[in-house]
């Protein structure tokens, strides 16, 4: 305690009873210690999820394939730890002469949202509170305008009368500003076209968020909660593992199916097959026919010059 | 608060202690506060319910003639000479606007193929010679179970898509040579006899953060 010395303190009281200065002195230093304490008490619930080994893991890409094996033998525990579910974790890696490319036909989504839970599902999303990778806009016909949109719309039946939908999504952007805007680098682009988040490396600064023209990007402001019985118990590094509090999130091409040759799952459950999805370098591909013959509304918000690997078509 | 100013020295070394005093008091009500928890917690979320399964069904909503030959099931439905007679047609019989009355039998089939009521004769695509066959204006036969090149017949420019993949589903491996991609038929999605594809109820949209539901711009900056 830095007391300023001063003129002669007062003599010390026979019997060694407490002076006035010393009780203050010890008093003011139990209450300061028991507020640090109890102030330093939220830091318990954080060992539920940083561990040493998370601390001190290296760069995605610096690690050697010894280093994440044993990374992904921490991420099973964890999972199995917490949700009791033995997961099934993998790295793929992005396989050579494979460019994604998603296509959307506006002409047939009948804005039934069924992708957005198939993408939750699918993905380890929190559920409550609730992240999700799609929204769908209702817009009314003779606009392309995304401002006009309405993505909370509760009607009976769906498709309503003089709107069409329009899902979005992460555009997967070939010249993405939130991989610009990182800070630490915990996003960037992959080889395959898909910008990924390494969860561990996410510092939960929110730039990305910010940078995004699409607002693709979520952040888990509190820690995701998921029924056990809805757990996804095929995992990926870069995927759709369980997150963790103050990480960004976001569609990553269901990069777990994809990178393993499959369609993504909002695909799959689309009811009307609006939804096309494949390797754009590929000629024979479904998407390189598309985007070869159909009426394609080229990119949105292209003016931003983003790029994006994600295109909306029409059939008439 | 100096009453009795002695020195300058003696007046600061009385502030002090009582700054100090009041510092005491502060942290030590802050103390109990933290421990206590007395600011409470904050506002329980509100718990969004799980969505309903239905809604991440992935099988689609109708099934076709293969759909029941490859799953094996009952095929009495196709049996069609199991009332008809054979080399005997059933007449069609209109009523006065001149369209189609669907017999009573055949009463699950709701006519809506085309508008203007113009798609209004079953034989433009069933066989009256074999009802168990499809056929196509140029007259060839086509078996049950190659119905999409009797919707291809009509419906050319779909189907140029369907074949190249831009029309319809395909669901399992984008990469063919790490497993099967199937395709589904015309059929799986839509009712030959009425194909417009029926309205349905959306799955529930997004919750809001915290905020009971509100005017759709409001909410919408908000998650």
């Amino acid at each position: 305690m830095p007391l300023p010395d001063n003129p002669p303190p007062p003599a010390p009281p026979p019997g060694g009873s407490l002076d006035r200065r010393s009780f203050l002195r010890s008093t003011a230093a139990f209450a300061g210690l028991s507020a640090l304490a109890a102030s330093l008490s939220p830091l318990r619930e954080l060992s539920d999820y940083t561990s040493t080994e998370q601390f001190m893991q290296k760069y995605y890409k610096e690690m050697t394939p010894d280093d994440m094996k044993k990374v992904l033998q921490r991420i099973t525990n964890e999972v199995e730890h917490q949700y009791g579910i033995r997961p099934h974790v993998r790295d793929l890696k992005p396989m050579d002469g494979v460019e994604f490319v998603y296509a959307l036909n506006l002409t047939r989504c009948i804005g039934c949202r069924k992708c957005v839970h198939a993408c939750v599902a699918e993905n380890n999303q929190s559920r409550s509170p609730e992240i999700q990778y799609i929204r769908v806009l209702k817009m009314p016909h003779g606009s392309m305008d995304v401002e006009k949109g309405n993505h909370t719309y509760d009607d009976k039946e769906v498709p309503d009368k003089g709107f069409f939908y329009m899902p979005i999504q992460c555009q997967q952007c070939k010249n993405p500003p939130c991989v610009k805007v990182c800070p630490v680098n915990a996003t960037w682009q992959e080889k395959d076209g898909i910008t990924v988040i390494d969860y561990d490396w996410c510092i939960g600064c929110r730039y990305c968020e910010a940078a995004c023209p699409y607002w693709a990007r979520r952040f888990n402001f509190t820690k995701p909660s998921i029924p056990a019985d809805r757990i996804n118990p095929e995992m990926s590094y870069l995927g759709n593992r369980p997150r963790k509090q103050g990480v960004m999130e976001k569609c990553h091409f269901c990069i777990q199916r994809t990178r393993a040759g499959r369609y993504p799952a909002c695909l799959e459950v689309c009811p009307v097959g609006a939804r096309k999805f494949g390797n754009i370098l590929d000629p024979n591909s479904e998407v390189s026919y598309i985007l070869r013959e159909k009426r394609v509304f080229i990119q949105l918000k292209e003016e931003m010059g983003t790029s994006p690997r994600f295109f909306y078509y029409f059939d008439k | 608060m100096d009453q009795n100013p002695a020195t300058s020295t003696a007046s600061g070394s009385k502030r002090t202690v009582y700054a100090l005093g009041a510092t005491t008091l502060l942290f030590f009500g802050l103390a109990v506060l933290f421990l206590g928890d007395l600011w409470g917690h904050s506002p329980a979320r509100q718990q969004i319910p799980l969505v309903d399964k239905s809604f991440l069904e992935q099988t689609p909503w109708r099934r076709t003639y293969s759909d029941l030959v490859r799953a094996k099931e009952d095929l009495s439905d196709f049996d069609c000479y199991g009332c008809h007679e054979k080399k005997k047609p059933p007449v069609l019989r209109f009523d006065a606007n001149n369209i189609l009355i669907v017999p009573e039998e055949h009463k699950d089939i709701v006519m809506g193929h085309g508008s203007h009521n113009r798609n209004n004769l079953c034989y433009n695509c069933h066989n009256e010679a074999n009802l168990e066959t499809f056929q196509v204006r140029d007259g060839r036969e086509i078996k049950f179970a190659d119905s999409t090149q009797l919707c291809g017949s009509c419906h050319g420019p779909n189907y140029r898509d369907w074949e190249a993949g831009a029309h319809g589903r395909i669901n399992g491996y984008w990469n063919t040579a790490l497993g099967q991609a199937r395709k589904l038929d015309c059929a799986n999605c839509h009712n030959p006899h009425s194909p417009r594809i029926p309205t349905r109820v959306p799955a529930p949209g997004p919750h809001a953060l915290r905020v009971p539901v509100a005017a759709p711009h409001e909410s919408a900056t908000t998650h």
